[in-house]
């Protein structure tokens, strides 16, 4: 009398799960049992679909032409994260180095312009600062680093003027800082147009999200003509110091 | 010193990456949606890479690897929150797609025994697809699935004779509709 073969035995015969002597004697049992041999040539075949129909899946990314999934939006923005802090700490450990090479050789920037407790801190991503090239950061609304930070930026361009040098220099505000920058507002106005007027590559730029976020608040916000206006004030310092910049904050 | 090259080179690196197509398919055997496939695939292996120190065996990368893609796949269901009970979700959680068209072409034949194994419980088709398409034993995918031997046995028996049932329905249903066909 034959006995009943499981689906889960005959499952197991197919998968491989037998050893020799158990796939002998189920070989020998299927000749003589065609039903038998059917259910096994059912399973091998439904195998057989199963891996071709996953043999090719389709393309994965599937949006790469559209709106990348959040995940990888959020990486994205922790590697931008990271690679701006990377940048920032670069600028503050080099600064220091900087400091000292500027007090010790001489310079046509000098390393404290308006006495040793100036509170300057300048900043530079390449170890030799390009003196040709300069910044000057100012986010306070206080009337004194108003015009210290214009005052610095005469004494730069009068001096380059004077050794016959070239020199970019730009005045960056943001936050309070802008107040320096804005029509009506500003104590400088005048002196800031008069300033442009001499030197054709000085530069000032306002923050465009200071900007943005003045008029959130209700307040009319109009830049002197002089002014230029960066996304951020952040993303333009840091632009700069990538190209070899010197960055000062007032 | 094996240790520090280990460190240093990171040889596990190549292997994991090697893995990806296997992974991939599998993963979307499992979700059939190629995003949702190459996400956990992704998952995964920033997973295993930060986990590499666990591996002991070398040999058993791909399987421990599956192993991590098999609970950040449960992760996803879980995220869900479309069943309550998670004990027995396996057995009865079927997907939503249609039922397997009629096929008789290749593509056909491709496109209707996916749509059948979609519609097999999440467990069924995971057992099937790792015995059927990664060959693994019924011991090593146990492991991964972290279940019982006897339980992929009786899901793999299960997931097969729904399979050929749902495959026969979808042929007969075929051998019985009139063929349209146009001729120019």
């Amino acid at each position: 009398m034959k006995t009943f073969v499981s689906d889960e035995s005959l499952n197991a015969f197919i998968d491989g799960e037998y050893d020799v002597a158990e796939s002998e004697a189920l070989i020998a049992r299927m000749r003589d049992d065609v039903e038998l041999a059917q259910r096994v040539g059912t399973l091998r075949s439904l195998q057989s679909m199963v891996r071709l129909a996953y043999t090719e899946p389709p393309e994965a990314r599937s949006w790469k032409s559209g709106v990348a999934p959040r995940k990888q939006f959020v990486q994205r923005c922790a590697v931008g994260c990271l690679i701006l802090l990377a940048g920032l700490s670069g600028g503050w450990v080099l600064h220091s180095l900087e400091s000292q090479r500027v007090a010790a050789a001489p310079t046509v920037m000098p390393a404290s312009p308006v006495g040793a407790n100036g509170g300057f801190e300048m900043v530079s991503l390449t170890r030799t600062a390009d003196p040709s090239k300069v910044m000057l950061h100012i986010d306070s609304a206080a009337p004194g680093k108003m015009k210290t930070v214009l005052d610095q930026a005469e004494r730069y361009l009068d001096q380059a003027e004077q050794q016959g040098r070239l020199i970019q220099l730009e005045v960056i505000a943001n936050s309070h800082g802008l107040s320096l920058l804005r029509e009506g507002v500003s104590p400088y106005s005048e002196r800031i147009a008069n300033m442009k007027k001499r030197h054709a590559s000085l530069q000032f730029v306002a923050c465009g999200q200071s900007v943005a976020r003045f008029k959130g608040e209700g307040q009319h916000v109009v830049l002197v003509p002089a002014a230029q206006t960066a996304p951020t004030a952040i993303s333009e310092i840091i632009t700069r110091l990538q190209q070899g910049w010197t960055y000062v904050r007032v | 010193m094996t240790m520090i090259t280990r460190f240093l080179t990171g040889p596990l690196r190549p292997g994991i990456e090697a893995l990806r197509p296997v992974l991939y398919r599998i993963a979307y055997a499992w979700c059939h949606d190629p995003v949702l496939a190459d996400d956990l695939v992704q998952e995964t292996m920033t997973k295993a890479w930060v986990r590499r120190a666990q591996l002991r065996d070398q040999a058993a990368l791909k399987a421990w690897m599956l192993s991590i893609m098999n609970h950040c796949w449960l992760d996803y269901l879980r995220s869900r929150r479309e069943f309550d009970d998670v004990d027995d979700w396996e057995d009865r959680l079927e997907s939503r797609s249609d039922s397997p068209e009629a096929c008789c072409n290749r593509q056909e034949v491709i496109a209707c025994v996916r749509a059948a194994v979609a519609k097999l419980p999440i467990g069924q088709r995971q057992v099937l697809t790792l015995v059927d398409l990664e060959e693994f034993s019924y011991a090593e995918v146990a492991g991964i699935l972290d279940i019982p031997v006897g339980t992929v046995m009786s899901r793999l028996s299960r997931a097969r004779e729904s399979l050929k049932n749902m495959l026969d329905t979808a042929a007969k249903k075929h051998a019985d509709q009139p063929v349209l066909r146009r001729v120019k």
